[in-house]
């Protein structure tokens, strides 16, 4: 027992050691994981769009037009940038993007109104984005209903500004958590792949059955340095900016520990195809993307096919992202997250098993070529 | 003379790709991968029947019916019935459902006695896409079921439809979509989605393709390759890589307008056009990062960090008006930026010419980028001197 702690206690210092004296590596664990989170935060800190500039065409020039234009123009949504005469002067404007939408009153407005008939008002998109789309379509509905005096309550129960930085960064940042971590061990493993060294950094005593140490004490050491990041990423940096962050400290504390062990574990069984210090980012790096969709935090997972779902699960990030917003935007426990607390330990499980045989595989190809080396020196 | 030189230094090139065919095939397989990926993952177009819960506190036949209603919907689907709503935030912190609808105790008695019930609804915004789509569904349902039940009072009160109606819901908000008439949120990522796949790997490939010659210490026979002319070199390296991009991109253009018919509403040319330039602009800037730092590690690092931003400052998910000041102007620094605006406004709103020109030559003016460091460059490449960690 203790001669299995020494071991692991072995690894994990060597490892440390090399990592903290790998600048290729610190650059990607330290910089990429410390600094990103707070780039993005700085990019999308305004949370929404404001005063979205539109055309108004009043053909109505009525009071009734009068007083929903200056409501319209009252929302935070939109701001009534200019009163154009006919929608050609309103439709050169939007091509030349001096606007992002046009609203039309058309000439009967007021009569219908006065008539007890339905008027009808008409709205233009912009559909080069989501958020103007949703500006323009939200304010012209809510000018309407507050017109009509309709009863209803309604409730935005978590994320409750409807932001777009506590939307997208939460899954931002358990990205980073993943890919850094994923990258970072591509590039350890590449280095000594392309070195051939893998055998000489493993005492010969461990080779074989012996691995599972090694594997627990590598795991270790990136577990250890990655302890601080998460909890700057995950707890610390929501608290700054003002991301939801309205979930139970030590739950978000159980779910980050198997989501970290099946990461770790994850990208040392993927480091196997890495052959050279730079063809983890090289190769992968569009896989971000893919995560990150896969992680079904925009486009909703209840509506993927069901391939792409199976799919996601073999990822750490799926689970991550998905256990992460529960947890930390909606206040869940670790009951309502089973399915993902569950399964990033079978992950972390599963993956374990593959490290070890990945670095097995890796410690004998190193060798082979040590021998065949000093077998025929001369023929160099 | 000239076009020998470069020839040559192209078919040293395709055997060196032929030597280790795995890392163009497997760009080419990334790339077709992530078409397919982001084609049928949003093949809906909207997403359509998103799960919600209803709490049916009143359990009368009106409530009943109002749930039938709510189900013939598009958007959402009741998926849960509970009798409190509890039990229904609970889902929701599951995220099982993205909204809760909750009809009130005494609904049909209030509808009955001329009553104005109101119905409450909770949506969950931490998946702001589909919490906005249900925010909109239920929010309509709410309205227009309250109208529905008012006008059937009203017309037992001797009104016609019509007045009924002007009574109930006098101001009625018709939607347009300019440029993207279906309202599909498909056609409105990948437009922008597709090109940044490819220009994370054309940066990618280029500077590997480049970066390597430095880090196996063949830069010097590259060179001589040339006839020891640095732009000769560097172009001729990458003119393989440029046919087999702007091939990928320009057939991506074909199947996203030609075959899936995605909204073209100017000229198809003028997208055709830029994604070449699209495609050279990257190869320039892959070539500007290695001679920045000759040294493979870094200059991937870099070029990862940059690809990746790319996304964010085209600004088609969050506007780069609505960022801080400061973070506004990097905008610039991205073709991305300027493809998604040729791409606005030419295929979604036909708009003049003139207002194509200053992106476009801002794209194409990315071009010209590795003549700043091509100096630096070749001196890399004959000293040797960096290391290769």
């Amino acid at each position: 027992m203790t001669s299995i702690i020494k071991d692991i206690y072995w690894t994990l210092k060597n490892e440390l050691k090399q990592v903290l004296r790998d600048s290729g590596v610190m650059t990607i664990f330290i910089v990429a994981g410390v600094l990103y989170p707070l780039l993005y935060n700085g990019i999308y800190r305004n949370e929404a769009v404001y005063e979205i500039p539109v055309a108004v065409v009043d053909k109505s020039a009525s009071a009734q037009s009068r007083r929903y234009i200056k409501k319209l123009d009252a929302t935070p949504e939109v701001r009534v940038k200019y009163m154009a005469n006919d929608m050609e002067e309103a439709s050169k404007l939007f091509k030349e993007r001096s606007i992002n939408g046009i609203v039309l009153i058309p000439q009967d407005y007021h009569i219908k109104l006065a008539n007890r008939e339905q008027a009808h008002i008409s709205i233009y998109n912009d559909m080069s984005s989501f958020l103007y789309y949703k500006n323009l379509m939200m304010a012209a509905n809510y000018t309407m209903l507050d017109e009509m005096a309709v009863e209803y309550n309604h409730v935005a129960l978590f994320n409750s500004g409807g932001g777009f930085s506590s939307f997208l960064l939460p899954a931002l940042l358990i990205l980073i958590i993943h890919q850094t971590l994923f990258f970072g061990i591509g590039m350890i493993a590449g280095t000594a792949s392309e070195e051939s060294i893998h055998h000489t950094q493993i005492p010969e005593h461990l080779y074989g059955k012996g691995i599972f140490r090694v594997v627990a004490g590598k795991a270790a050491c990136y577990f250890s340095i990655y302890s601080f990041i998460s909890v700057w990423a995950l707890i610390v940096i929501p608290d700054i900016f003002g991301l939801p962050s309205i979930g139970n400290k030590i739950t978000l504390i159980l779910f980050i520990v198997p989501f970290l062990l099946a990461t770790i574990f994850f990208s040392m069984a993927v480091s196997v195809f890495i052959k050279n210090r730079e063809t983890g980012i090289i190769s992968f790096l569009f896989v971000t993307l893919l995560l990150l969709f896969l992680s079904g935090f925009s486009w909703p997972a209840s509506n993927m096919p069901q391939i792409w779902r199976w799919l996601s699960y073999i990822f750490p990030s799926t689970h991550g992202v998905q256990g992460y917003i529960k947890i930390n935007s909606a206040a869940a426990e670790l009951q309502h997250v089973r399915f993902e607390y569950v399964s990033l330990w079978i992950q972390a499980a599963v993956y374990s098993i593959f490290a070890a045989l990945s670095l097995n595989f890796m410690v004998n190809r190193d060798l082979k070529r040590f021998k065949l080396n000093s077998e025929v020196p001369h023929n160099r | 003379m000239i076009f020998n030189n470069i020839c040559r230094v192209a078919k040293r090139e395709l055997v060196q790709i032929s030597k280790r065919p795995i890392y163009i095939i497997s760009t080419i397989v990334a790339l077709l991968f992530c078409y397919l990926f982001f084609f049928t993952l949003m093949s809906e177009g909207l997403p359509e029947r998103l799960p919600i819960g209803v709490a049916d506190l009143d359990n009368s036949v009106i409530s009943a019916r109002l749930c039938r209603e709510i189900n013939s919907t598009q958007a959402t689907e009741i998926v849960i019935k509970e009798s409190s709503f509890t039990a229904l935030r609970e889902e929701m912190q599951r995220g099982k459902i993205y909204g809760i609808m909750v009809i009130p105790h005494n609904f049909y008695s209030d509808l009955l006695s001329g009553k104005n019930p109101t119905l409450s609804f909770y949506i969950n915004n931490s998946y702001l896409i589909a919490g906005t789509l249900a925010y909109r569904d239920l929010l309509s349902m709410s309205v227009l079921s309250n109208a529905a039940y008012r006008r059937e009072v009203l017309k037992a009160k001797g009104y016609n439809e019509r007045d009924a109606m002007g009574i109930i819901q006098p101001i009625i908000i018709d939607n347009h979509q300019i440029g993207n008439s279906w309202s599909n949120y498909g056609i409105y990522l990948l437009n922008v989605l597709l090109p940044g796949v490819l220009q994370l790997l054309v940066l990618m490939s280029t500077v590997y393709s480049v970066g390597m010659e430095l880090k196996f210490r063949s830069a010097n026979e590259w060179l001589k390759c040339s006839g020891g002319s640095i732009v000769k070199a560097v172009t001729g390296k990458l003119l393989p890589y440029s046919i087999l991009f702007i091939i990928a991109g320009l057939a991506g253009n074909v199947f996203m307008y030609k075959v899936m018919g995605y909204p073209m509403n100017g000229s198809f040319t003028v997208i055709a056009i830029s994604t070449v330039i699209f495609v050279l602009a990257h190869q320039a800037i892959g070539v500007f990062m290695v001679g920045l730092f000759p040294v493979l590690r870094l200059a991937t690092s870099f070029a990862a960090l940059y690809g990746i931003l790319s996304f964010t400052y085209a600004g088609f998910t969050f506007p780069i008006e609505a960022m801080p000041p400061l973070a506004q102007g990097a905008s610039y620094l991205f073709p991305l930026r300027y493809y998604f605006l040729v791409y606005t406004r030419e295929a979604l709103f036909a708009s003049d010419f003139s207002m194509l020109v200053l992106p476009l030559t801002a794209m194409a003016s990315f071009i010209a980028l590795p003549l700043v460091v091509i100096k630096r460059l070749k001196k890399a490449i004959l000293n040797g001197n960096y290391s290769i960690k």
